[in-house]
């Protein structure tokens, strides 16, 4: 069913569809298809139109044009979208505040006999109630008391409800609307597990993010919304971030730089212009006097996000500086490394060979002479395995050309030679050559988390693994059984106090936008999870 | 915003009254404002009968009995329009219309159900244009029904030329003057009828889909709406169903006086609304039970009464009514705060 590029006929097809408000054209002329199983990302920026669709879509707004074939039939507005199997799960979750949990889950869809009576059956309270609790533990949502009413509950719950709608009745399209933006990370693994496993079952998802790395993590098509129209429609392998971004931002910005005024052809011409433009001017005023309190907001909310922007820059200026000073000390380090070991044993071997010198002039002692040769040449050895040590240290030699999972072998062989602490290193067979910054990175991470193991946990053994969670993203899990985490862990905290470690890690996996999570594991100490999204796996030769 | 806290404060008492009836139906009930009604009416009752003994005898209770059972009918449907949020000015109308059509039929020589049936099939017919007209069409209710109002009583005139119908079969009359005896009680067949008809549109709002629907769409008609419940269908069922209970109230009503006015129930409207809100339907909708409606309509039945045991002038009798509307709006306001705040 996964299969998308399949010739049977589209469970969804949408042509011509537009959607105006007064004069302003909200959805114009939007025509797509949505294969049964298919899971479709629908991303635009704020007024692109993406929710006017997704309540179009789920019967709660009627066009103004364009038609809707579900299944080859038409639709009409308003639609009984849990009659039709369609099941919208919108951006603000709206429920029945005072009906409880389960009645909130079953609202529109409430099992009851005698059967045949439609609205006068009476509502089978315990059969929905087994149901809810079933599905609530299938979403790992623990209420205490399916009664509760709703407006008890937090938001991230009452997503979970509008969640479960979509699961005691079965649907044949899903529109989930932002879904994540109210979920925290562990129900955002959750909400896409259950997409894909929607996806298995046959049923469609037109899954509305503002997240890209959700869309390349699951969607298996992207229709960018721009304005109101299809900007970009295509297979999401065959896309990437940048494309998706720039039709989200679309090309025509550029042309109202041209100035208006080299179009006319004459001063009065001009000036008549001006005359409207001051009188449109007017109207805009007072248009904009009516909006005040629209702009009011629009203002705070750009406040906002120009104070967060403003933090990350400070952040990413602290993390240049950081990566400035690391950069120094290891050149320091290097730099010592080079004049405490290779330059005064390349001293030692110089006066061995001054010493040769004197002594083949003598030429007395022969076997003397042997001797000191070969001495000579035990310290060249020497001084070749610390140099190619060094330079090893630098960048793994490995990791070009035998990849990730040998270069952390031979790494993690050393290592555990050299601390005495067990390594248990899995990478799973799926895993093939990832792009170059990615394998070294995940390499650094590593690294840095089996130092800190070193230095901190005062564990025995190590256990790290490497597996492809999805097509698109691969996880990365270091663990100890040592000390663990005392408790929260504020990385700010720890980097105040000197200790980059962790920081470091969390720094990389930024830059790759992917995600960290620190817990105490199942053996006792520190788990770090990593996971890390990336354009395509090769599968390994 | 402070008021739509205050409301969504009595709302969680109210759905848990909704979500939970079984179980803890005398919990809710103790806090609701049936309870203040029922303390008011004992109240009231002592306070007539000290003054005037005669408001215990049985010929008076039994008229009031009368007088209640055909007013709470109608008020039933009327707090269950209040319910879904909307308004109904025309059942005064439309018990005149149910009386006079019942009355032409039996004229007619149609079977008494029969004729019961026809006027119940006029009011059925009233509630449904009024139903379509605000649900579908989406008109403000307050309007709607102020004009179908004017036109049920227009056309009601227009079919007995504003001349009463008079001399209704015995059977018919019976209906409104009959008293069934239990033991040594005796009891107004019509109160029976009420009695029966408030248990179905308990059962109806307590038990069924529908009514978990009816008490939502008040409230929160978005959230119906997102599942693909049409509100304007149940809409239209409540205000079809008002019609068809004010028709029932105003054969009652005939049956009782033995004739059909077409000027009947002038007026009653606004009476009937006060009853239904002194018993606890929030004018905002979503909220209210049967009990406090039957309640409620023997509280205003009472008073009224009392105006005349008591000797008072009876353009006292809306001041007075006017006033308790007054009281019961405040103290469910200042109530809801408290819930609110608490």
């Amino acid at each position: 069913m996964a299969d998308v590029g399949n010739d049977s006929d589209p469970l969804l097809y949408v042509s011509g569809l537009t959607r105006t408000f007064g004069t302003l054209a909200a959805l114009s002329r939007v025509s797509f298809y949505v294969h049964a199983g298919e899971i479709v990302g629908l991303v635009g920026r704020s007024g692109a139109g993406k929710s006017v669709l997704a309540q179009i879509l789920g019967g709660t707004l009627a066009p103004s044009a364009g038609e809707v074939l579900l299944d080859g039939r038409r639709l009409c507005w308003p639609f009984s979208q849990r009659r039709l199997g369609v099941a919208l799960i919108p951006q603000r979750t709206i429920l029945a505040e005072r009906l409880d949990v389960t009645a909130n889950i079953f609202l529109g869809c409430e099992r009851g006999w005698p059967t045949g009576l439609g609205w006068l059956r009476v509502p089978d309270r315990v059969r929905m109630e087994q149901q809810a609790a079933a599905v609530l533990a299938e979403l790992e949502v623990n209420l205490d008391d399916l009664r509760t009413p709703v407006k008890q509950l937090t938001s991230e719950q009452r997503q979970m409800i509008a969640l479960a709608r979509a699961l005691v009745a079965p649907a044949r399209l899903v529109i989930l609307d932002e879904p994540g933006a109210l979920l925290s990370y562990s129900y955002q693994q959750r909400l896409l597990a259950l997409v894909r496993s929607w996806q298995q079952r046959g049923t469609a998802v037109i899954f509305v993010t503002g997240s890209l790395d959700h869309i390349f993590a699951i969607t298996d098509r992207v229709l960018v919304l721009n304005e109101g129209r299809i900007a970009l429609d295509t297979r999401t392998d065959s896309t990437t971030r940048e494309e998706v971004v720039a039709a989200q931002i679309g090309h025509d910005e550029r042309r109202q730089l041209t100035p208006i005024i080299w179009a006319l052809e004459s001063y009065y011409q001009a000036r008549e212009q001006a005359e409207r433009l001051r009188l449109q001017q007017r109207r805009l005023e007072e248009d904009l006097a009516a909006q005040g309190s629209l702009n009011q907001q629009l203002v705070t909310q750009l406040a906002r996000q120009v104070h967060s922007l403003d933090q990350a820059n400070q952040a990413l200026q602290d993390a240049q500086r950081r990566l400035f000073s690391q950069r120094e000390e290891e050149r320091k380090h290097l730099a010592r490394e080079l004049h405490d070991q290779v330059i005064q044993d390349l001293l030692s071997v110089n006066f061995q060979l001054e010493e040769l010198e004197g002594a083949a002039l003598d030429s007395a002692d022969r076997e003397a002479l042997a001797a000191e040769l070969a001495e000579a040449r035990a310290s060249v050895r020497a001084l070749i395995d610390d140099v190619r040590r060094i330079c090893g240290a630098l960048r793994p030699p490995t990791i070009d050309s035998l990849g990730l999972g040998a270069a952390l072998q031979s790494y993690a062989r050393d290592w555990s030679a050299r601390t005495g602490i067990a390594v248990h290193l899995q990478v799973g067979p799926e895993v093939g050559r990832l792009p170059e910054a990615i394998e070294l990175s995940i390499f650094r991470i590593v690294q840095e988390g089996l130092a800190n193991i070193r230095k901190h946990a005062q564990a025995r053994t190590a256990w790290i693994t490497l597996a492809a969670v999805s097509p698109r993203a691969v996880a990365v899990t270091i663990e100890d059984d040592g000390r663990g985490l005392p408790g929260h862990v504020d990385l700010a905290v720890l980097a105040r106090q000197g200790h980059y470690g962790l920081l470091g890690i969390s720094e990389r996996i930024a830059l790759l936008q992917g995600r960290l999570r620190l817990t105490n594991g199942a053996r006792g100490g520190l788990r770090i999870d990593v996971e890390i999204p990336h354009p395509r796996v090769t599968p390994a030769g | 915003m402070d008021k739509r806290a205050t409301r969504i404060g009595l709302g969680q008492r109210q759905a848990r009254s909704v979500a939970r009836l079984s179980r803890q139906s005398w919990r809710a009930l103790a806090s609701r404002q049936e309870i203040i009604i029922l303390a008011c009416l004992v109240v009231a009752a002592l306070v007539i009968g000290l003054w005037n003994p005669n408001f215990y005898q049985a010929t008076n209770l039994l008229n009031l009995a009368r007088g209640v059972s055909w007013f709470a009918v109608a008020a039933l449907g009327v707090s269950m329009v209040i319910l879904v949020g909307g308004i109904d000015l025309s059942v005064g109308a439309v018990m005149a219309l149910a009386g006079v059509l019942c009355a032409s039929a039996l004229h007619a020589g149609l079977p008494v159900p029969l004729a019961i049936l026809a006027g119940v099939a006029g009011g059925l017919g009233v509630g449904f244009l009024n139903g379509v007209l605000v649900a579908r069409l989406g008109l403000p209710p307050f309007i709607v029904t102020l004009g179908t109002m004017g036109l049920v009583r227009g056309v009601t005139v227009g079919i007995t030329n504003g001349a009463p119908l008079r001399d209704l079969p015995p059977h018919f009359r019976a209906l409104g003057q009959h008293d069934l005896y239990l033991g040594p009680l005796s009891v107004p067949l019509s109160l029976v009828i009420m009695a029966l008809l408030a248990v179905l549109v308990s059962l109806l709002l307590d038990r069924t889909i529908l009514g978990r629907y009816i008490y939502t769409v008040g409230r929160d008609e978005q959230a119906l709406r997102l599942v693909g419940v049409p509100a304007a269908s149940v809409k239209i069922t409540v205000y079809v169903l008002s019609g068809a209970l004010a028709a029932c109230s105003g054969v009652l009503m005939t049956a009782w006086l033995g004739v059909a006015a077409p000027t009947a129930a002038e007026g009653y409207e606004l009476e009937i609304i006060a009853a239904a809100v002194i018993g606890g339907a929030s004018l905002f909708g979503g909220e209210g039970g049967v009990l406090g409606v039957v309640l409620g309509t023997t509280l205003m039945l009472v008073v009224r009464n009392g105006f005349v045991f008591l000797g008072l002038p009876t353009y006292l009798q809306s001041g007075a009514i006017g006033a308790m509307i007054l009281t019961v709006v405040l103290m469910d306001h200042l109530w809801r705060r408290r819930l609110a705040r608490g």
